[in-house]
């Protein structure tokens, strides 16, 4: 008889279709890293050619390109399979939803980073970012996109079927997003004036923790909702 | 049997069906038909376990479905007019993830005998964005060969004919066919009842549901 695979394989699977989905269109991916190049450009242009300024708040402009470039691509992380009937393939699996979104989380979250770390090297000359920064803000940028993804799938599931999704999705998720800008940008400013920076990674690590467990609850249930109705 | 034991199921604020008693068959098909609106969809939505009952009970001989979810999704597959397909990737591609979204370990060879059911290999590296709704209904279907080798029982169809070309309905009744032998349970909506060359139980909501 058949073999039958074991919800490991299943999870692993599930993150590869994401994979394929997305590679196949790159425009998502690639809007992503033009949007937050061009953020990043908009204030270095704004601030006008004073160094010490840009010093101060480079940390943060480049935290709030990221997290401006991302929001307006998380919606359609569930979206499409919504629309397209995967989710309710999904439900009539054997395999938990929880698990499901998980796995979309974890794909999404690959997904952004790879080419944001690829584009690293191009912020750091844009917004003279200090050298010795660079491997904290690796990290950083490693744990929190893992957050603003879990967090993300909680709003894409919070706004599907709804008719004003694209606007109602920042509003509900910027607020909980705003740990991850401060511990993160406080990483930052830890290392600048030569303090141990792993009291805000730390509580970066902790938070993400926190949206790990319970993002793919909250927006499993969520997502039963919007089908059933 | 399939026993729905005082049913009640809402759909948004509206309620569908209100204390509400079945019966369906094992190992035969069952027609659901009835009107636009009439809650053909919900009932099978319901039944699929997308749809949360309000109250009352599925039961499948002794055991309540839901309360197994695990062992219920492995044991149906539902179709519906959405598909499930998605367009960015090939009519291949997707019959593969989701085999594999199934749990199902598949050789490419079973794949390709699936796709061949409905006569689909011609079209298997064809993106689903260029597909015809014809082609992805198709596509969609060719799953339903799948569960000849991983043992599924029922098969929750709404409204599979509807796109479908002569031909293509002749494979499809095929493929039911070959599926009641197995001892399969074929529950479907549809509205035109004389393309199926099987018996069948109706099951007419319009006259059921007062």
């Amino acid at each position: 008889m058949s073999v039958k695979s074991s919800f490991i394989q299943i999870f692993i699977s599930h993150i590869k279709r994401e994979f394929l989905i997305n590679f196949r269109s790159l425009v998502d991916v690639i809007s992503i890293i033009s949007f937050m190049i061009l953020i990043v450009i908009l204030f270095i242009l704004g601030i006008g050619p004073f160094e010490e300024k840009l010093r101060l708040i480079s940390n943060a402009i480049f935290w709030i390109g990221l997290i401006l470039a991302i929001i307006p691509s998380l919606e359609k992380t569930l979206q499409r399979d919504y629309d397209n009937g995967w989710l309710d393939q999904t439900i009539t699996s054997p395999t938990p939803m929880e698990l499901v979104l998980l796995s979309k989380s974890l794909a999404y979250w690959l997904i952004i980073i790879i080419p944001l770390l690829i584009s690293l090297p191009l912020f750091i000359v844009l917004l003279n970012i200090n050298l010795k920064l660079i491997p904290w803000l690796l990290v950083s940028i490693l744990v929190g996109g893992l957050s603003i993804s879990l967090i993300g799938i909680i709003g894409s599931a919070l706004t599907l079927g709804a008719k004003r999704g694209n606007i109602l999705l920042p509003i509900l998720i910027i607020p909980l997003i705003i740990p991850i800008l401060i511990f993160g940008v406080g990483i930052s400013e830890a290392v600048i004036i030569n303090e141990s920076p792993l009291g805000n990674l730390f509580l970066l690590i902790g938070f993400t923790l926190i949206y790990l467990v319970i993002s793919p609850f909250i927006s499993a249930f969520l997502i039963r909702i919007a089908i059933s109705r | 049997m399939l026993y729905l034991q005082d049913v009640t199921i809402n759909r948004g604020s509206k309620i569908v069906f209100y204390n509400w008693n079945a019966k369906i068959e094992n190992s035969k098909v069952t027609i659901i038909s009835g009107k636009n609106g009439v809650g053909k969809s919900t009932l099978l939505r319901a039944i699929a376990g997308i749809i949360p009952l309000e109250k009352g009970i599925v039961k499948n001989y002794n055991n309540e479905i839901f309360k197994d979810k695990i062992n219920w999704g492995q044991n149906l597959i539902y179709i519906d007019t959405k598909n499930g397909l998605s367009k960015d990737l090939t009519v291949y591609e997707n019959l593969k993830t989701w085999s594999e979204m199934k749990g199902w370990k598949t050789s490419d060879d079973d794949l390709q005998k699936a796709l061949d059911s409905l006569d689909m290999l011609n079209h298997k590296n064809l993106y689903v964005s260029q597909c015809s709704e014809g082609l992805k209904k198709r596509a969609a279907l060719s799953r339903l060969y799948l569960s000849f080798l991983f043992d599924v029982k029922f098969w929750l169809l709404d409204e599979p004919t509807n796109e479908l070309d002569k031909k293509s309905i002749i494979l499809f009744n095929k493929l039911i066919q070959k599926f009641l032998e197995n001892k399969g349970t074929v529950l479907l909506a549809c509205h035109e009842l004389k393309l199926f060359d099987f018996s069948y139980e109706l099951l007419n909501l319009d006259l059921l549901k007062k």
